[in-house]
Parts: structure tokens; C-alpha cells; sequence
């Protein structure tokens, strides 16, 4: 059995084997509704025409309104767009998860480190990515 | 194009571009961007949107195994996850603005440039293992960014203590930059930093790269996401080909003791990074 790493102020071990199942569930829920989407707009339109990117189909979705009337119209790209979000979502749930154990550690400076990182990812995607778009 | 034979084909191009990221050690953006850009046509923020997805899809799937085998060190990585995420923010807001100002054929040149570089450097990771002494400053002492990990190989636990973290963060804030502007994931630099200046082996650089390399992405997605540059039609079939290929890449890879093989899909990469700068430069 491997060692943890960081020496005499190592996480627990549960704190790496629930950061391995963050991730794990973080991907399958991403795959499962990014297949399923995908099949269901082929489906739906067996012969669309790609028209290239300029224009994202997932836009009218970046909402949370847009989003929830788009899941409850059965939209598949707003279930892409969902699937894209949980992607995007896992590592902010690892970075959360890291913030959890270094307080609950008493790390006072590693578990600051990670709430600043946490604040930055949030700003990027609340503040930052709808003020430059 | 149909939408099928679209998603068919990007999923089949994302199956190669793991592959081949995984076998060279890259990452499957490197390959998938480019792809994006010279075979489907797509335009520079969105093949970087779709680039940071699928980064994030192998991240992921690699990232467990590694996290379960205690191999990551989950300290030092958010440690300096404080200097990849600000600089991931930034690449990403630039490449933003900077398609605003319709300067997409200047990015790709640049995009050419970051590949060749990733090339060269994957070539003289491969012929040079990196070794050396630790001598741990102040910060990294008070931090505790030390550790212990199981070598299988060698047959005993190896001790290790992160070395000189300035240089380290300000590698780390470049490789955040390059993955937040261009789409990739950065790893071969964020593996520079570790070993390089933190002296970390090998292996547990490899894997706290990768843990990194999910955050910095997430940072970068962020924002393209929420500018409206994650076109999901192209990133959902392009990430879920590249984790399937980064999975049996990685299967394969045990069972690849010919290092030719990696050579010859370096210079696939070497190929792409060409085209994409002669795309850039219109003579293509």
C-alpha cells in the first residue's frame, strides 16, 4: 500500500479516496448526459447541417433560467450544455473538497490558499467570462 | 456536413488525439486543437473551448487513478494552483479580447509556436530524466510541501521535499497563461516546474501535474464558457473520443518499450504546429 504524500501533515486517506470519487463521478455524470444529448439531437435531427461555429447553439443556455426551461423543454444541447457545466464543475467540487479537509486539519494557510483559488475559479466563470464575452 | 458524420468524425479525430497524447505524454489538446482548426475548420476560441474539455475529460479520467494511488500530491498542487489559475484567467480574457480585435491568424501563429515548444521540450524530457538534490526554502518548510510515495519499481518509499517555490510559481503562472489562452493543458511545463524547480520525482510530478492540470482548465473554461466559446457540438464528441483514447493510450503504454513510436508521434505534433503557423500566416 502506497504511503500519502505530504509527510507528517498528510490528508487522510479518505481525503484522497473521496477526491478520486469526485472525479470519477464528476466524469461519469459529464459522459453519460454528453452521449445521451448527442444521440438524442441526432435523433431529432438526423440531417442537420452542421453550419460551422460562429454561432453556439449553447448560448441561448449560459442562463440559469435558460438553462432550467431548456431541461424542461428536453432541448439536447441544453443537456450538452449541462454535461459541458458538470465537466467544468468537477474540479471546482476537488478544489471545495481540498478546502474542507485543510480547515478541518487546522491547516489555517493551505486551507486560505484554497479558498482563493476556489474565489478565482468562481470568478472566472460568474465575473470575468460575462465580462469579456 | 451532416451533424453525424460530424460527430462521428470529431469523436474518431478526439480517439487519435488521446492516443497520441497519451503515448507522447502531452495531453490530447495539443493534438485535438490543432485538428480542430486545420481539418474541421473551426475557429481559434472555439477549437481552444473545446481544447480546455477535453483537457479537463482525460484529467479527469487519468486523474483518479493517480489520486487513489496516493501519487498526487494534492498540497503542493493547490499550492500552486494559487499561480496557474490567476494566469489561466488571464490567457483566456486575452484570448477573448483578442479575437474581438480579429487577430484569430496572430493567435494561431502563437498556437504553432506553444506546439513547437511543447514538441522540443517532450524530446528533451525523453532523452534526459531529470535528477538532483533537494534543498527546501523557507516557504516550502513552512508549508510542509514534503511527502512520501511507494516506488513499485524500486521496491521502497521515497522521500522527497518541494525545493525552490518562486521560480516554480512563476512557471506555473506562464503555464496557466498558455493553457488558458491556447486550450491545452500545459502539463509539459507544469512537469517542469515541479521537477525542475521543486525537485519532485518523477512520478509524483507526473501526477500532480495532471491534478493540476484539471483546475487550470477549469479556470480557463470558465471563462470561454461563459463568453460563449464552448460550442458543445464540437467539445462533447471531441472530449468524450479523447478520454476514450487517453484510456487505451494509457493501456498501451506499459506494453510500448519502443521509444521510436513516441518519436514518430512527436513529429505528428511537429507536423501540426507547422500547418497551424503556416494557417496563421495564410500560406496554407
Amino acid at each position: 500500500m502506497s504511503a500519502a504524500p505530504s509527510g507528517d501533515r498528510a490528508l487522510p486517506p479518505s481525503a484522497y479516496a473521496r477526491m478520486g470519487r469526485v472525479l470519477w463521478t464528476g466524469l461519469v455524470i459529464s459522459l453519460v448526459l454528453l452521449a445521451g444529448a448527442i444521440v438524442a439531437e441526432l435523433v431529432e435531427q438526423p440531417r442537420a447541417i452542421y453550419e460551422g461555429a460562429e454561432s453556439n447553439p449553447s448560448r441561448g443556455y449560459l442562463t440559469i433560467d435558460g438553462l432550467a426551461a431548456g431541461l424542461a423543454a428536453g432541448a439536447p444541447v441544453a443537456y450538452l450544455t449541462l454535461g459541458v457545466l458538470c465537466l467544468v464543475a468537477t474540479p471546482f467540487v476537488r478544489v471545495a473538497a481540498g478546502f474542507y479537509y485543510f480547515r478541518r486539519g487546522g491547516e489555517r494557510t493551505m486551507a486560505a490558499i484554497t479558498l482563493i483559488v476556489l474565489v478565482l475559479l468562481l470568478f472566472g466563470l460568474l465575473v470575468l467570462g460575462p465580462l469579456v464575452r | 456536413m451532416e451533424l453525424l458524420a460530424f460527430v462521428l468524425l470529431l469523436a474518431l479525430a478526439g480517439v487519435f488525439a488521446g492516443l497520441v497524447g497519451s503515448l507522447t505524454g502531452v495531453g490530447g489538446a495539443v493534438v485535438i486543437i490543432p485538428v480542430l482548426v486545420l481539418a474541421f475548420g473551426a475557429p481559434f476560441p472555439i477549437a481552444a473551448g473545446a481544447g480546455l474539455v477535453t483537457v479537463l475529460a482525460t484529467s479527469a479520467t487519468t486523474g483518479a487513478v493517480y489520486v487513489r494511488r496516493h501519487l498526487t500530491d494534492l498540497r503542493i498542487g493547490m499550492f500552486l494552483e494559487i499561480a496557474t489559475v490567476p494566469g489561466a484567467l488571464v490567457g483566456a480574457a486575452l484570448t477573448v479580447v483578442l479575437v474581438r480585435h480579429d487577430l484569430n491568424n496572430a493567435l494561431l501563429v502563437a498556437l504553432g509556436g506553444v506546439l513547437l515548444v511543447v514538441f522540443a521540450s517532450s524530446l528533451v524530457r525523453l532523452q534526459e530524466p531529470t535528477a538532483g538534490d533537494t534543498r527546501p526554502d523557507r516557504r516550502s518548510v513552512e508549508l510542509g510541501l514534503s511527502g512520501v510515495y511507494h516506488d513499485e519499481q524500486l521496491g521502497r518509499s521515497v522521500a522527497y521535499q518541494a525545493a525552490r517555490t518562486d521560480p516554480a510559481l512563476g512557471v506555473s503562472f506562464g503555464a496557466g497563461l498558455i493553457s488558458g489562452m491556447f486550450g491545452i493543458g500545459g502539463g509539459v511545463f507544469k512537469v517542469y516546474a515541479l521537477e525542475h524547480y521543486l525537485r519532485l520525482p518523477m512520478k509524483v510530478a507526473t501526477a500532480t501535474s495532471n491534478f493540476m492540470i484539471g483546475v487550470t482548465a477549469a479556470a480557463g473554461a470558465g471563462v470561454l464558457l461563459a463568453a460563449g466559446y464552448v460550442d458543445p457540438y464540437v467539445a462533447a464528441p471531441a472530449a468524450i473520443g479523447t478520454a476514450v483514447g487517453a484510456v487505451a493510450g494509457s493501456r498501451l503504454l506499459p506494453g510500448l518499450k519502443n521509444q521510436t513510436v513516441r518519436y514518430v508521434f512527436l513529429f505528428v505534433i511537429a507536423g501540426l504546429a507547422i500547418e497551424t503557423v503556416l494557417r496563421g500566416l495564410r500560406l496554407l
